[in-house]
């Protein structure tokens, strides 16, 4: 019985000229977001191995010169671009995807893609993860609104229930065939998007297929959640006009209204300092201490004397090293804990505002889908964290490489002798391994969650309210 | 086979149907006449069970409408004054799918068959429903009684709008259904065909039984005298 209905129900969508045209272009647009995507990930990625060339060539040849020097010099990193940034760029455009790694500096990651968008950017960025968030409900609304409304309407529903159809049974065939005909129209967007990442260099880095399993999984939950509630306003509504028009206003709700709720309401109980106070606080903690009773010359001055006296020297010349290269590896180790501090606190900061953010979407799905799918696609920002942590570990090596051959650089006196590519060469080009798959679900689990409990939710929901189906 | 007991439905304190005995047997034709409002079509949403009664019980086969709402609908078929299908699918898919629904699978050369003896021309079958009469609807609908071997017929209106031959036609299909022992129940305003077609007569008048009598025991004008004399009562 449940089978001859969704089979019906296939058939009927199917027929329907108006569904058609709107699959159609829903497909076609996911096609061109991910083609475009495939493209632009492409083109970054040559980009960056363009630049990290150049950069090490530089770095190389940037001729002799004082190793503190060199570390002022500095040199760039590039994020790397996850593979199903081709499905879901995330926060990829907002957040930087340069380093720049200097002495004494713990730089943010620069260069947001989003700054060299045109204005046409904000209204939003068509992927094939927002085409699916937010245009493929608009199908299901479109599908559904009058599965159980507009028969009760035509009169079919009667006609239906006089047979002695279980009302528990129509619903759920209803849903097996328009879960089958939205399977359907998705089924060409999943391989689409499997062979754009079969095609795409390194595509199976990073457990990428295991990813993009579970973001399949995500996703059918969250559509499996809608269709059960659009269904469900069906089953109840009076008319299809007034199912449809409950429907489009609970779309626009969890499209539009609440990711900008959610980010104001995560401001709001967690904010964030502004660029200017969180950078002027840490020059503060690292002039004063992170205590702010600790000036930095007064702890430079102790250190000097406690050097001395470990010596037992009583002048900083009369050390068998250059005393000026292991102060800049103290007051590195100082800063570091300033910069460990307050990026930590930052960065911790934005990671509870993205989980409660995350939580919200027990009102409203989107939010809890759009979590788990930036962090399964690795384009969230636990997983810009890590690479920040990752660029910032390899600046403090780097630093302290040079550092270290200006302590033991006795010639040339208090500033060290001159140090050439042989030194460069010791220092190895950043290489930088992204979080593991394990990681990225860690990270979607809140988001798949919210996605879970709604799913259920929906689907009890739905069967509650099939047995009161009314013919009339 | 179709049977109420004191059957009562109220709604908002207005008694819609009040203590309405009925008993009809298998063969029988059963035309219930009324005036709008008179309680006939609550009385068929009672007997397939889409409302509860408020005191009373209906039942068909045996099986209460009430206690058991599914099972009772498996004995009936239901025909209302427009019978409604599916537009995007021909006669023989939608005859195909509401007989599934009701429990019967028929090969494609037996629901072809099904629809030519309830009078659907053979070309009629493989179009779309969208392009049908009223007329070629009803057909569907006794296909469908057909098809399901329905034990008892609910009837609402069901000649309404439709032309005298279209009308005369339905009527040879239900008496030929009355034949093989399906109990008829059919609420109608038509004096003609309940005079034609049924084999008793019930006159309901705000929700009770005003009148029940033999067909052959009443001519045409006698009836339209008794009905009349009936709503002036």
């Amino acid at each position: 019985m449940i089978l001859a209905i969704a089979r019906k129900e296939f058939l009927d969508a199917w027929r329907d000229g108006r569904f058609r045209i709107a699959a159609v272009v829903v497909v076609v647009l996911l096609g061109v977001a991910l083609l475009l995507a495939w493209q632009q990930v492409q083109r970054t990625r040559a980009e960056h191995a363009a630049a990290a060339t150049l950069e090490r060539e530089n770095w190389l040849n940037q001729g002799e010169k004082n190793s503190h020097s060199a570390a002022h010099y500095g040199v760039y990193v590039f994020k790397p671009v996850p593979p199903l940034a081709i499905f879901d760029r995330g926060l990829e455009p907002f957040v930087g995807t340069t380093v720049y790694l200097e002495a004494h500096r713990q730089n943010q990651a620069a260069f947001l893609p989003a700054q060299d968008a045109t204005a046409m950017r904000r209204f939003g960025e068509l992927t094939a993860a927002t085409g699916l968030q937010l245009l493929t409900p608009l199908l299901v609304v479109l599908l559904t609104f009058g599965a159980l409304a507009g028969e009760r309407e035509r009169g079919t529903l009667r006609q239906v229930l006089s047979l002695g159809v279980r009302p528990r049974d129509l619903v759920l065939g209803k849903a097996l065939g328009l879960g089958l005909v939205l399977a359907a129209l998705l089924l060409p967007v999943a391989l689409f998007s499997a062979v754009a990442l079969a095609q795409l260099p390194g595509g199976d880095a990073g457990g990428s297929w295991v990813r993009l399993a579970w973001l399949g999984g995500a996703y059918a939950l969250y559509l499996a959640a809608i269709l059960a509630v659009c269904l469900a306003v069906s089953a109840v509504a009076s008319t299809a006009r007034a199912a449809l028009a409950t429907l489009l206003v609970c779309w626009a709700a969890n499209a539009v209204l609440a990711p900008r709720l959610g980010g104001d309401l995560a401001q709001r109980v967690l904010p964030t300092p502004k660029l200017a106070e969180f950078e002027a606080a840490m020059h503060k903690a690292v002039q004063e201490g992170l205590d702010g009773h600790s000036p930095r010359q007064q702890q430079l001055q102790e250190f000097a004397q406690e050097t001395l006296k470990k010596h037992g020297k009583t002048r900083l010349e009369e050390l068998p090293f250059n005393f000026n290269g292991l102060v800049m590896l103290e007051s590195e180790r100082l800063a570091g804990k300033v910069f460990d501090h307050h990026f930590g606190r930052l960065w911790d900061r934005l990671e509870s505002q993205d989980r409660l953010v995350t939580w919200a979407g027990l009102a409203a799905p989107l939010l809890g889908l759009r979590s788990a799918s930036m962090a399964l696609a690795g384009t969230d920002f636990t997983q810009h964290r890590h690479f920040s942590v990752a660029a910032e570990q390899h600046r403090r090596d780097f630093v302290r490489v040079l550092n270290e051959d200006l302590m033991n650089s006795t010639a040339g006196g208090h500033h060290g002798g001159v140090a050439d590519r042989s030194l460069w060469e010791k220092l190895p080009a950043f290489r930088y391994d992204p979080p593991t798959t394990a990681h990225a679900l860690r990270a979607a689990t809140p988001g798949l969650m919210v996605l879970f409990l709604w799913a259920a939710g929906a689907w009890t929901a739905l069967l509650l309210v099939a047995p009161r189906l009314k013919p009339n | 086979m179709l049977e109420t007991i004191k059957l009562t439905k109220r709604f908002n304190g207005h008694v819609a149907v009040n203590e309405l005995n009925l008993a009809i047997q298998p063969g029988e034709v059963f035309a219930l006449l009324g005036p709008n409002g008179a309680g006939k079509t609550t009385t068929i949403n009672l007997l397939l069970g889409f409302l509860a009664p408020d005191a009373g019980e209906a039942r068909v086969n045996g099986a209460s409408v009430v206690d058991d709402p599914i099972a009772a609908r498996r004995h009936i078929a239901y025909i209302p004054e427009q019978v409604m299908l599916y537009p995007r699918f021909t006669g023989v898919e939608n005859l195909d799918y509401f007989s599934t629904l009701g429990g019967r699978r028929h090969t494609r050369g037996e629901l072809l068959g099904l629809l030519q003896r309830a009078g659907l021309p053979a070309e009629a079958a493989d179009r779309h429903v969208g392009t049908y009469s009223k007329g070629m609807r009803q057909k569907v609908g006794i296909a469908l009684a057909l098809a399901t071997e329905a034990k008892a017929l609910l009837l609402d209106e069901p000649t309404s709008g439709l032309d005298p031959a279209a009308s005369h036609e339905f009527s040879l299909l239900l008496r030929k259904l009355a034949g093989q022992g399906v109990a008829i129940l059919m609420a109608t305003h038509d004096l003609f065909r309940a005079r034609e077609d049924a084999t008793r007569i019930g006159i309901l008048l705000d929700g009770k039984l005003a009148g029940d009598y033999a067909t052959n025991d009443i001519k045409h004008l006698d009836l339209e005298k008794l009905y009349l004399k009936h709503l002036r009562a």
